[in-house]
């Protein structure tokens, strides 16, 4: 008989565990806690059984019947609560009150990522002026007058010798200027091109420019630094390549590419079918502007680069038409 | 530049597959942007015979062809006028990709489909010109010669089986502006020597110094002049080879001689001009400057005017060209020529640099003369373009070359340490070493000690003049890829590092405060940047009027973005942007750059609804109170309690309701709503709230450190106390009146209610505050607290007329 009532308070618990609705838990609380029940059946069988017996029966199945209705309230108050909210009012699946949600102008979060890799290997921010002299944009980098090099850069004038800086780079030269080696710094801000805007160019856009000028720096260092800072904003199985190239200010001069992203160099449209993306423009900075800002070139090498903001970040959040970025349309910067 | 591969093969064996070239040349600095391969250029095109030509009987315009392309007849239906029965034609089959679509603004290339036009399909299309690549004529398609053999492939046909390569050649490497000097670079990566063409030619026993003279009498523009005179030329037409070669690297085919100069213009990079000798007046070249103000008529048909400084060859009487830019019409070759001088000089780079930037006219010559020439190899060039014009014409070339040279110049010596090579590289390279590497670039050096080389440097090495140059040729030569990278292992973190600090907090907070980020363009048109009412900053040569002056505030040009938002739908806005203004003074001291002025500025922008609906929302219109709310938030989360706002005397240009802003006692920006009339200048018919701020004055509030304020040891009391003022009394002033009097247990003051209705009387209002009291020494009690507000009551009716409401 005991092993009867534990059985059924097996079987009860099963059952009661199995029912998800207040139909089905009704059926339970039929079959085992009603009149003609399982439990009351049980009640019934006591009748039979020895003297001896009965107050230890009696005993234990008091207990089951308590423990069941215990059970069959604490789930039906569950059920009830999950199937209907106590009050009509509050409506759960209402929308929370509205908050406006910000963003940062993806162009600058590039910027703020590229900075915040570089600071933490070290380098200081520095800033300098948009409305730039030719000397500080040209004739201290190196650019002789009347070089062809010139031709890379077509340039707004604002006057003879006032222009829009047509790269970061103469920030280089103001920090050497003010600043006695070491000299770790980069150089953020805007750039202005005479060009025609398309969807692959703007007349205004940013640059990252960084200078490295010490005792003993050296290419292989040049190439150490941006190996990982790429590595920190690329990802770190990213394959590279430097190759040369050509800047009055530094010498040897190099590119570095890294493999097209897009494609997995594959070769694709963006990388122009190369399977190379070109990154970064750097250097060593040329002894000709180390003594145009009064360094010894003997005594101090040092590196300098280049990167651009708005490319990375069209082909990081796959913007097709770079004029997007600065129509600041709020539906387009809504989405980063 | 194009580069044509079979060209190459001239001058050096190598064994490179396109795209080993493509990587080997991008490696050693000579950037293939892309390369073509002519034969599958023309994949899917044959010649094709007109065997009928019909009209489309849908379109009165078009034709139905019948064409044998070899294997069958295929019906096309083509829209040119000249088609015509018996014509052979360019064919694009099925599949065929063309590289420059008609209807295409652009000209981008497209796959040909089988295509139903009007009814009929059309399989495959009669190409012109333009479609094929091989010129500007659109009008009508490319007729090809008459004993073309139907099915041949178009390649075939055209004998473009070429591979061309499009190389970007940076400005210092001038050398590489030819065949012979990309072909020295493809000797580097195959390891073979480079074989210069040798020069045949068989001179007549007349000299050719008694019949012209040449005077330099500019020898700074023109140290040296070569000249050699051919007599009984024939000009015509150059043989096919010729002119497919040039064609390829995109040099249009003119006649024999002027090919022949393009050509070993092409090979050595060294520019020719030709003369027509007979009309150089006293067979004579006299190098000199032009006089101011001098026309001249180039080969192009354009008069020009000269200044001093033009560098001109003349003869006895007259200019007959720009030096190293462009002949005469007065003297340039034509089909009656007979004699012909062929000039081959070597210009100062600096001079034709101005002359090409003088005239707006940048030509092969100028480009080349710009950037350096090789003054070592000009009669070796003229002797190579004599030697292939008698070869093609017969004609006769006279004795000896005419060289006028005053000066010869040594090839340059430059000193290289290895210590500095190996201290700018990090490499370690042995004296050894660094001379094989130079010598794989045609450089001799002799070692001088243990530490240095003596560097002969080839003429045509124009860029390498310095130490550095050199080392920058052992990094090249040894590449790049193999220098070690090493990581800054060395780096010294003593110093402070510096970052931005106020301007990525304040980013950082407006976007966590629910405002997007802009970034508007510096440049914008007069007119706009001249709503800001200050003097600007304007280009001498703008891109369009549109970008042609640099903003004085940020506020118009993000009236321009709110108008291209509501224009688009997006009404309510909440925008922030970080930039720079910029402005003009008074010109005056010795630095150019003192009289401008550049300030970074954030700008906070809301207009539309503050929130848009949802539960528990009013929808209302966002107001001055919005944005006040907002930037005391910005201001109290950075700057604490050092900004103060200043309601008498503001005005701005810009706005009306202005408020303006200190920081620290010095004025830092303002607030207020865009005027009305403004707004409206923007098509906008809302009203746009803007705040300004410059970063310095935010920055400077920034300043400093938040020290620790007890904590209140004992409980506060509250009291509410309403009062009626007149409407004319600042709710300011009531505050103020009630702090002073409070002093020294009230802790703080709130409004909470502002009101006015008919039971307040007309020209009232109700200003309710919530007021509390505590002291840092105990509990207050009622009796205290009561006497605090009497104080208060006392001095509100005294000093602002205010009434305590019942």
């Amino acid at each position: 008989m005991l092993e009867t009532i534990e059985q059924t308070r097996q079987q009860f618990l099963s059952e009661l565990s199995q029912a998800d609705s207040l139909e089905k838990l009704e059926q339970v609380r039929i079959s085992y806690l009603a009149r003609s029940g399982k439990i009351p059946a049980l009640f019934e069988g006591l009748k039979s059984v020895s003297a001896a017996e009965k107050p230890i029966l009696g005993k234990s199945l008091n207990e089951l019947r308590g423990f069941a209705q215990a059970q069959f309230d604490a789930k039906k108050a569950d059920l009830e609560h999950t199937a209907k909210p106590k009050a009509a009012s509050l409506d759960l699946t209402l929308p929370g009150r509205p908050r406006p949600v910000g963003t940062k102008h993806p162009v600058m979060q590039t910027m703020e990522e590229m900075k915040r890799i570089f600071v933490s290997m070290g380098f200081s921010v520095a800033y300098g002026p948009e409305i730039e002299s030719d000397y500080y944009n040209f004739g201290a980098l190196n650019f002789p007058p009347d070089h062809p090099a010139r031709d890379m850069q077509d340039t707004f004038f604002v006057s003879k010798d006032v222009l829009l800086r047509t790269h970061t780079s103469p920030v280089q030269i103001r920090v050497m200027e003010k600043q006695k080696p070491p000299v770790r710094v980069i150089m953020p801000g805007r750039v202005y091109r005479n060009e025609a805007v398309s969807a692959r160019s703007l007349v205004m856009f940013h640059q990252i420019e960084g200078l490295y000028v010490d005792k003993g720096v050296t290419f292989s260092q040049l190439k150490g630094t941006l190996v990982s800072f790429a590595k920190q904003f690329y990802g770190s199985s990213l394959k590279y390549r430097f190759r040369p190239s050509f800047f009055p200010f530094t010498e040897p001069s190099a590119e570095m590419d890294i493999t097209c992203y897009i494609c997995s160099g594959k070769g694709c449209r963006v990388c122009k079918h190369s399977g190379w993306l070109e990154i970064v423009g750097s250097g060593m900075v040329h002894p000709n502007v180390l003594k145009n800002v009064g360094y010894d070139p003997e005594k101090y090498t040092g590196f300098a680069f280049g990167f651009g903001v708005e490319r990375p970040t069209i082909l990081r959040l796959a913007i097709d038409d770079i004029r997007l970025l600065y129509e600041n349309d709020v539906r387009f910067l809504k989405q980063f | 530049m194009k580069i044509s591969h079979s060209w190459l093969r001239k001058y050096v064996d190598f064994k490179l597959t396109p795209q080993q070239m493509v990587d080997g040349l991008t490696m050693l600095g000579l950037e293939v942007e892309s390369f073509e391969d002519l034969a599958k250029k023309y994949d899917r095109f044959v010649v094709g015979e007109v065997v009928e030509r019909a009209k489309h009987p849908n379109a009165d315009r078009l034709t139905l062809c019948k064409v044998n392309t070899g294997k069958e007849i295929q019906e096309i239906v083509c829209g040119a006028p000249n088609v015509a029965a018996g014509q052979k034609v360019a064919v694009a089959l099925v599949g065929a990709t063309i590289p420059h679509d008609q209807h295409d603004p652009e000209g981008n290339p497209f796959v040909l489909g089988r295509a139903t036009i009007r009814g009929i399909q059309s399989n495959g299309m009669i190409c012109s010109a333009f479609e094929l690549g091989l010129g500007e004529d659109a009008s009508g398609i490319t007729v090809l010669d008459p004993d073309a053999k139907p099915g041949t492939p178009l390649s075939a046909y055209l004998g473009q089986t070429d591979i061309i390569y499009e190389i970007g050649i940076t400005p210092n490497r001038a050398d590489c502006l030819s065949h012979i000097g990309v072909a020295r670079e493809v000797g580097l990566l195959s390891g073979r020597k480079v074989r210069m063409p040798g020069v045949k030619l068989k001179e007549s026993k007349v000299a050719s110094s008694k019949h012209a003279t040449i005077v330099l009498e500019d020898k700074h523009g023109c140290p040296r002049y070569s000249a050699r005179i051919l007599r009984n030329v024939k000009i015509q037409p150059s043989p096919k080879w010729l002119q497919d070669l040039l064609t390829s690297v995109g040099v249009r085919p003119i006649n024999n001689v002027v090919d022949v100069t393009n050509y070993v213009l092409m090979e050595t990079g060294h520019p020719l001009h030709a003369f027509d000798y007979d009309k150089l007046s006293g067979h004579t070249i006299v190098v000199k400057r032009a006089q101011e103000g001098t026309r001249f008529t180039t080969l192009d048909g354009k008069a020009r005017t000269l200044n001093g400084e033009t560098l001109m060859i003349c003869d006895a009487e007259r200019p007959v060209a720009v030096a190293g830019v462009m002949g005469g019409g007065n003297s340039e070759i034509s089909d009656a020529t007979t004699n012909v001088l062929i000039e081959s000089a070597y210009f100062d780079p600096r001079s034709i640099r101005k002359t090409s930037k003088l005239l707006g006219l940048s030509t092969e010559a100028s480009y080349r003369f710009e950037r350096g020439a090789d003054i070592g190899i000009t009669a070796y060039a003229v002797d190579r373009a004599a030697g292939m014009i008698q070869e093609l014409t017969g004609a006769e070339v006279l004795k000896g070359v005419l060289d006028a040279y005053p000066r010869r110049r040594k090839p340059a010596s430059v000193r290289l340490r290895v210590s500095r090579t190996n201290q700018i590289l990090g490499t370690s390279l042995s004296q050894n070493e660094i001379k094989g590497l130079l010598s794989r670039l045609e450089f001799r050096s002799a070692a001088v000690g243990r530490d240095s080389l003596t560097v002969r440097i080839p003429t045509f090495r124009v860029d390498c003049s310095q130490e550095i140059d050199l080392i920058e040729e052992v990094a090249r030569v040894h590449g790049y890829n193999d220098i070690e990278t090493k990581t800054l292992s060395s780096i010294d973190f003593s110093r402070a590092v510096f970052s931005d600090r106020a301007e990525t907090d304040i980013r950082n907070y407006c976007s966590n405060a629910g405002f997007n980020e802009m970034v508007a363009n510096s440049l914008q048109d007069e007119a706009t940047a001249a709503l800001a009412g200050l003097p600007t900053v304007k280009m001498l040569n703008p891109v369009s009027i549109d970008m042609s002056t640099m903003r004085a505030s940020l506020i118009p040009g993000a009236l321009q973005i709110v108008r291209h938002n509501r224009n688009h739908g997006n009404k309510h806005l909440r925008l922030f942007e970080l930039g720079k203004v910029y402005s003009v003074g008074e010109a005056g001291s010795a630095d150019p750059l003192e009289q401008f002025h550049e300030e970074d500025r954030l700008l906070i922008v809301m207009s539309g609804k503050p929130v848009t609906a949802g539960t528990g929302v009013t929808p209302r219109e966002t107001d001055i109170l919005d944005l006040k709310g907002e930037v005391e938030a910005l201001l109290s989360k950075v700057c604490l309690d050092k900004y103060r706002f200043i309601y008498y005397d503001t005005r701005s240009a810009l706005t009306d309701s202005t408020i303006s802003i200190e920081i620290n006692g010095v004025e830092a920006g303002f607030l207020g709503r865009v005027k009305g009339e403004l707004a409206r200048k923007f098509d906008i018919d809302e009203h746009v709230f803007v705040c300004e701020l410059t970063l310095e004055g935010i920055s400077k509030g920034m300043e400093g450190e938040r020290k620790y304020v007890q904590l209140p040891k004992f409980p506060s009391v509250t009291r509410d106390l309403a009062f009626v003022v007149d409407v004319a009394v600042t709710q300011l002033s009531l505050e103020q009146a009630i702090r002073e009097s409070g002093k020294p247990l009230l802790a703080s003051v709130i409004l909470f209610d502002e009101y006015s209705d008919e039971k307040l009387g007309a020209g009232k209002k109700s200003l309710a505050y919530a007021l509390e009291f505590q002291s840092p020494d105990h509990t207050l009690n009622d009796r205290e607290i009561d006497q605090v507000i009497g104080r208060v009551v006392e001095a509100a009716r005294t000093k602002c007329g205010a009434v305590l409401r019942g």
